[in-house]
């Protein structure tokens, strides 16, 4: 028997929001509840508490009848944030204690001549980053054995120091295992109780610092996961869950929770690696498989890109300050929400955040206490906001409260309220367009041949402009928008990324036979992994890519191809998809030039069946929904223009708005610029699109 | 401070604008970053991209290394002076030469005129450092030099677009002069892509906002960038004040030199008046553009202020290089290769000096000087030979702020922590090397109520055959200097200094080496740590437990440099009693 339903939880900051699917209505719903970071499983309670009053039926009966039960969590981000993980040590390489500390020898950009920006807070202190006489060479072999008595006098110092995670990297250890291996077990032997994070089996590639810090970043966050997983699993083993519960990682997949401890740096940007899943699936009515999504919070800005069903990862990118190799969706985050402050720079100049007035005082219109103009002020007094309140009026706003707060940078300024309003909307517009330069242009894609989607609370308010400032033609905004990530993560499949290292040039026969066995290895690892959770030849799938690069270039660039047998006939396929990526990024390919292999990458996913999205009916005339009309502002002199609001509940499919308009959801406010038509499809989203050529740079 | 209300320009289009010219800006950069094949380029950052009106004032510079720190400035005014009105639509002009405005002449720079409806408009311009640019000795730096024509093929301001048409004769008689030729070609193309990106950007900007618009916000940028150093000048009490830094002799024989900053302010204005002896017939003469950076960078640390960076900063301050013919304000045919670490950070130094004076608690103490390895060889694995500098080997520690301890590991002061090193497997991939350690160095920072932090070692046996090691450097004798009070009794531990390990024997040098070594043997860089800030005294003793807790001061260290008596190794308790004698009760 199918069973009814499958519910997604995705733990906020300040909401947890709750999706759950209902396959015999052919509904989906979206439910919040605030978030409880010191006892998780209590919003999880709260949400479920919510969502059986709305069925009607208890919790125990829901989960029992859910086919899987999906969760996002920001513990591990939280961790790292506030540096709250395990007491960890770590053994490596003598000589090689200081990498995680040295970081390259770099400062970070904009703080050069900055007397006060703090160094990286280390996840190790170093006298807990014991050396070890070992040596491996670049070749694999080994050049010093192991000193076994130097590994067991790091233990007993971890041991005396109460450490209770432990990470191991020796340099070239991807080469050759044997003494990490052999350090594991006596590391296991001599500490029982620690978790333990070997750095060839968690980030198999070449780059020591990258290995270590990764380990190390893996080790400090594993006590904090399995605590979490441990007791959500419980939790819902004792409501009758049918199977252990998912989790969603930030490589934009689900795993179970023993992967999640044994892999806990997998979980640190989770929260918006479901938005490109949820993108593609709102936008394959429409056949759109090129897909910006933008998510708009209370604080933050989150854009991510997709490229023909493709979204763009990260690998050996600093994280939070921490190297972080394993592959990561593109999260480009800004603080950019609707809570980001207006303020006036040290040279006389309107900035926009990216400070947040948070969810405490919160925005000066919600009359908490703030007297910051912030985002949410200025869409207030540019008419773009109910000024009778958010939530259906559960979130009563001050319209006097958001102009005064305005005043304190339009005095200044010599402005007026409503210019400086329009003001702070077009810098933080700008600013994101911005940002969304750095996932396409930077990436070597034009945003104009993309659809954005829109997800968040916040984002509807600004969608038609910042489609306006780049160019782009088509907006996709489902009425899910505020809980898109949710339904993001119910909708998605299992993930794991499997990985190895073979520094070769692409010249001979034996460096084509490597990486062909390599492949093939990895992912009979990955298979019999998968199988042992259920997933068959039928629902496994298998993506390969290659770090390649011209031989003496630093960088590699990461290559997709198919699944093939490596060898001489095929490496010319190997080869070309090279040259055409680096054409892509770069604008120039170099044909006549060695190329070289470093590192291998199998992705392998357990296809999971998803959830229909809901069918909506055709509704009245769009007259019925008309709410009424107000003075709405779409230029820089602040002058309003009477702009007609509709009940976007009363609208059903077919429905077609002209802007200038705004369309009011319980969750999110969309405003429709002038030039620019809303169309709700019968799949539940907005379709709002430009004829005229709009700008864009 | 407050915002201009007199000004025409409207605020909202003013952000816009800023905001747009950074993004073009890193665009900029990032083409050159991820495009180049120098090492020097892509992981040492040592690129700058600039963007200046048709003045041309630089509206924006980017990548803020310290060693092009407005260097670009002096050099396009120079450019655009020669060629004067024989500007046009699709030139592209290169120029390195030191003598004509340049900084040292590995930094080649890419001149490209923006017209907008037919009208010279703007400029982008980038610089990068080379992996060659002709002369007798691979990469440049040659000791030997006595004279600049002994260095490096110098380029004048000559054009290699001409409208739009490529010059590919006056590119090959380039090329020609230059090794790896198609590495050159490469790194040519990515100066030439990022100056289109600018231009494209550029371009585009005006189109959307007009070009009258975009000028007076351009103007209003530098003009709010004027106010901005004014009026830190402003809060400096009028007088004269003077900074001298000695340079040591690095092995040259010549002895040791002072280089003396004078800093007058009067108002919200300042000038700043150098002296340096006669130029000297070895590669560490600075001629006036580099000259610049070194001035600006010492500026920077009094002013520490955020991007972005613009010519409007320095109109308030002018500069006397001293007579032509010295050390800082070198003329032909001084040579000059080593001149963006040697003598800048020398220079920088005095002038930081001359404003600690002027504002004793605002200023950071100094950062580590370059100490660096160049590795040389034939790689038995492919047969070929290699050259390297290798950039780990540069990573000095960084002075202590007055809020704050000074980073680890991430100077050198000519580079101010925007250097990137490269990883320890991907150098032993590239290089037939085995890297014994990379690592901090105990009591390498310099003491101080905040500590400097701490320099790093790195060292190196060749795998299969001999290699030889080339050092260069400064800061051997005389640590990094410290702020506020600051003083270190240990010294040797934190200067740099090489040491080379052979048969069982360690020698210690301190002057520029050129050694070669055999497998079994290692050579061990070492980089200075940075100045410390305050009365090291001050320090509170679990700070200093702590620091020796974790190897960053020996037991040694506490007691000497910090007056911290440790009775107990294991346990690390503290001798109060003794601690308060030596800190003299000042707990």
């Amino acid at each position: 028997m199918t069973a009814q339903y499958r519910l997604g939880i995705d733990a906020g900051g300040t909401f947890t929001d709750f999706v759950i699917a209902d396959r015999k209505a052919g509904s989906i719903k979206l439910f919040k509840a605030l978030s409880t970071p010191s006892n998780p499983t209590k919003a999880i309670e709260n949400g479920l508490a919510l969502i059986a009053e709305h069925l009607g039926r208890p919790a125990e009966e829901i989960v029992a009848n859910c086919d899987l039960c999906i969760n996002g969590t920001t513990v591990g981000l939280n961790a790292l944030i506030t540096h709250r993980g395990g007491k960890t040590g770590l053994i490596c390489t003598a000589g090689h204690e200081d990498s995680l500390e040295i970081r390259n020898g770099h400062k970070e950009d904009g703080y050069r001549y900055d007397p006060e920006y703090p160094a990286a807070t280390m996840l190790v202190p170093r006298y807990l980053r014991k050396g070890v006489r070992e040596r491996v060479l670049a070749d694999g072999s080994i050049r010093t054995a192991m000193n076994d008595d130097d590994v067991r006098d790091a233990c007993r110092l971890f041991l005396k120091e109460g450490v209770e995670t432990v990470a191991i990297s020796f340099v070239w250890s991807v080469l050759n295992t044997k003494h990490e291996k052999r350090a594991a077990e006596i590391v296991r032997e001599m500490m029982p109780d620690a978790i333990l994070t070997v750095g060839s089996e968690l980030y198999p590639q070449i780059r020591e610092y990258t290995r270590s810090s990764t380990a190390v970043a893996n080790a400090y966050l594993a006590p904090v996961m399995r605590k979490y997983v441990g007791a959500v699993d419980q939790y819902f083993q004792k409501l009758g869950a049918r199977q252990p519960v998912r989790y969603f990682q930030s490589n934009g997949g689900l795993a179970i929770g023993q992967v999640m401890t044994d892999r806990s740096v997998y979980a640190i940007n989770s929260g918006p690696a479901s938005a490109p899943q949820a993108g593609l699936y709102v936008c394959a009515p429409f056949k759109k498989k090129n897909v910006i999504t933008v998510d708009m919070g209370g604080t933050s800005f989150d854009i991510t890109l997709t490229k023909d069903g493709q979204t763009n990862l990260n690998k050996n990118i600093d994280f939070l300050r921490y190297r972080i190799g394993v592959p990561m969706i593109q999260v480009e985050t800004l603080g950019a929400g609707g809570g980001s402050i207006g303020w006036i720079d040290s040279l006389g100049l309107l900035q926009v955040g990216p400070q947040s007035a948070g969810a405490d005082p919160g925005p000066a219109c919600y009359g908490q206490g703030g007297v910051e103009p912030t985002t949410s002020d200025a869409n207030l007094v540019l008419g773009y906001l109910n000024p009778e309140g958010l939530l259906g009026g559960k979130l009563p706003l001050s319209l006097e409260k958001a102009k005064a707060a305005l005043k304190r940078i339009a005095d200044p300024l010599g402005i007026s309220a409503e210019q400086a309003a329009y003001g702070m909307f077009t810098i933080v517009n700008n600013n994101m367009v911005n940002g969304i330069r750095r996932v396409s242009v930077e990436r070597g894609y034009d945003p104009r041949d993309f659809v954005l989607v829109g997800a968040g609370g916040a984002t509807a308010a600004h969608i038609t402009a910042l489609a306006r400032e780049m160019g782009i033609d088509t907006i996709v905004l489902p009425k899910l928008a505020s809980g898109l990530c949710a339904f993001g993560q119910t909708i998605s499949d299992v993930k794991y990324n499997y990985m190895a290292t073979a520094p070769v040039r692409l010249d001979n026969d034996p460096a084509y036979k490597r990486i062909d066995t390599l492949f093939k290895e990895v992912e009979r690892k990955g298979i019999q992994h998968l199988e042992k959770d259920g997933f068959t030849k039928k629902t496994i799938g298998v993506k390969r890519s290659l770090d390649m690069r011209y031989v003496g270039q630093v960088h590699e660039c990461t290559v997709d191809i198919g699944t093939f047998d490596i060898n001489a006939k095929s490496i010319a396929k190997v080869k070309e998809a090279f040259h055409k990526r680096h054409e892509e990024l770069y604008t120039y390919s170099e044909r006549h030039n060695a190329v070289e292999v470093v590192n291998i990458e199998s992705t392998l996913y357990g296809y999971i069946d998803k959830p229909r999205l809901p069918k909506l009916a055709k509704g009245a005339s769009i007259a019925k929904a008309l709410k009424g009309h107000r003075k709405a502002i779409f230029d820089a002199k602040g002058k309003g223009a009477r702009t007609p609001v509709y009940d976007g509940g009363s609208l059903g499919a077919g429905a077609t708005i002209k802007g200038p308009a705004i369309i009011e959801e319980v969750t999110t406010t969309i405003v429709i610029e002038p030039g620019w038509t809303a169309r709700l499809d019968a799949s539940g989203s907005y379709v709002i699109t430009n004829k005229r050529k709009t700008g864009g740079r | 401070m407050k915002p201009n209300r007199k000004s025409k320009v409207d605020p909202i289009t003013l952000s816009v604008v800023r905001g747009v010219l950074e993004t073009t800006q890193r665009e900029m950069t990032l083409t050159l970053e991820k495009t180049a094949r120098s090492s020097v380029f892509n992981l040492a950052h040592d690129y700058s991209t600039a963007l200046f009106n048709a003045k041309p004032e630089m509206i924006l510079q980017g990548q803020d290394i310290p060693i092009h720190l407005g260097s670009l400035i002096p050099a396009m005014k120079a450019v655009a002076r020669y060629f004067g009105d024989d500007i046009h639509d699709g030139d592209l002009i290169l120029h390195n030469d030191p003598a004509f405005g340049g900084s040292h002449a590995i930094d080649t720079c890419m001149y490209k005129p923006v017209f907008y409806k037919g009208k010279l408009a703007y400029w982008t311009v980038c610089k990068g450092h080379l992996t060659d640019i002709g002369g007798p000795v691979p990469a440049g730096y040659n000791p030997n030099a006595k004279e600049i024509y002994a260095e490096c093929l110098r380029i004048p301001p000559v054009k290699i677009w001409d409208k739009g048409k490529p010059r590919n004769d006056v590119l090959n008689m380039i090329f020609t002069n230059m090794r790896a030729r198609r590495d050159q070609e490469g790194d040519f193309n990515a100066l030439i892509g990022a100056c289109q990106v600018g231009e494209r950007n550029l371009l585009a900007m005006v189109d959307k906002y007009g070009a009258a618009t975009v000028d007076t916000c351009i103007d209003e940028l530098l003009n709010m960038a004027d106010r901005h150093m004014r009026s830190l000048i402003k809060s400096v009490p009028d007088g004269t004040y003077s900074g001298t830094a000695i340079l040591e002799d690095a092995g040259h024989g010549l002895g040791d030199f002072e280089i003396t900053a004078t800093v007058k302010i009067k108002g919200d204005a300042c000038h700043i008046a150098i002296k340096s002896p006669p130029q000297v017939p070895y590669f560490i003469n600075s001629y006036e553009g580099n000259s610049h950076s070194g001035v600006y960078l010492g500026l920077m640390m009094f002013a520490a202020l955020p991007p972005p960076y613009n010519e409007g900063l320095y109109r308030c301050v002018s500069i006397d290089f001293g007579p032509k013919g010295t050390l800082c304000n070198a003329a032909e045919p001084a040579p000059h290769m080593n001149c963006t670490t040697t003598p800048m950070e020398t220079l920088t130094d005095a002038v930081r000096l001359a404003f600690e004076k002027a504002m004793p608690s605002k200023v950071a103490a100094s950062w580590g000087h370059a100490n660096g390895l160049n590795i040389a060889g034939r790689d038995e694995r492919s047969g070929e030979e290699f050259v390297t500098m290798v950039l780990a080997t540069i990573i000095s520690g960084g002075g202590a702020t007055p809020q704050q301890d000074g980073w680890h590991a991430v100077g050198p002061e000519c580079c101010f922590g925007a250097l990137t090193s490269g990883d320890v497997e991907l150098l032993e991939y590239s290089y037939p090397i085995i890297i014994h350690r990379y690592s901090l160095m105990t009591d390498s920072g310099g003491a101080g109520k905040y500590r400097g932090g701490s320099g790093t070692a790195w060292e190196v046996e060749p795998l299969y055959k001999d290699m030889l090691c080339i050092g260069f450097g400064e800061g051997r004798r005389i640590p990094a200097m410290g702020a506020a009070g600051a003083k270190s009794k240990l010294i040797d531990t934190k200067v740099g200094r090489v040491e080379l390990k052979r048969k069982g024997k360690t020698d210690v040098e301190r002057k520029n080496i050129l050694q070669t070594i055999q497998p079994g043997e290692t050579i061990t860089n070492m980089n200075p740590g940075g100045g410390g800030y305050g009365n090291p005294h001050e320090r509170p003793v679990d700070k200093v437990v702590w620091d020796v807790k974790n190897g960053l001061v020996s037991i040694k260290g506490a007691r000497e440099d910090y007056g911290v008596v440790i009775k107990d190794a294991k346990s690390l308790s503290v001798d109060q009693d003794a601690t308060n004698t030596l800190r003299g009760g000042a707990q």
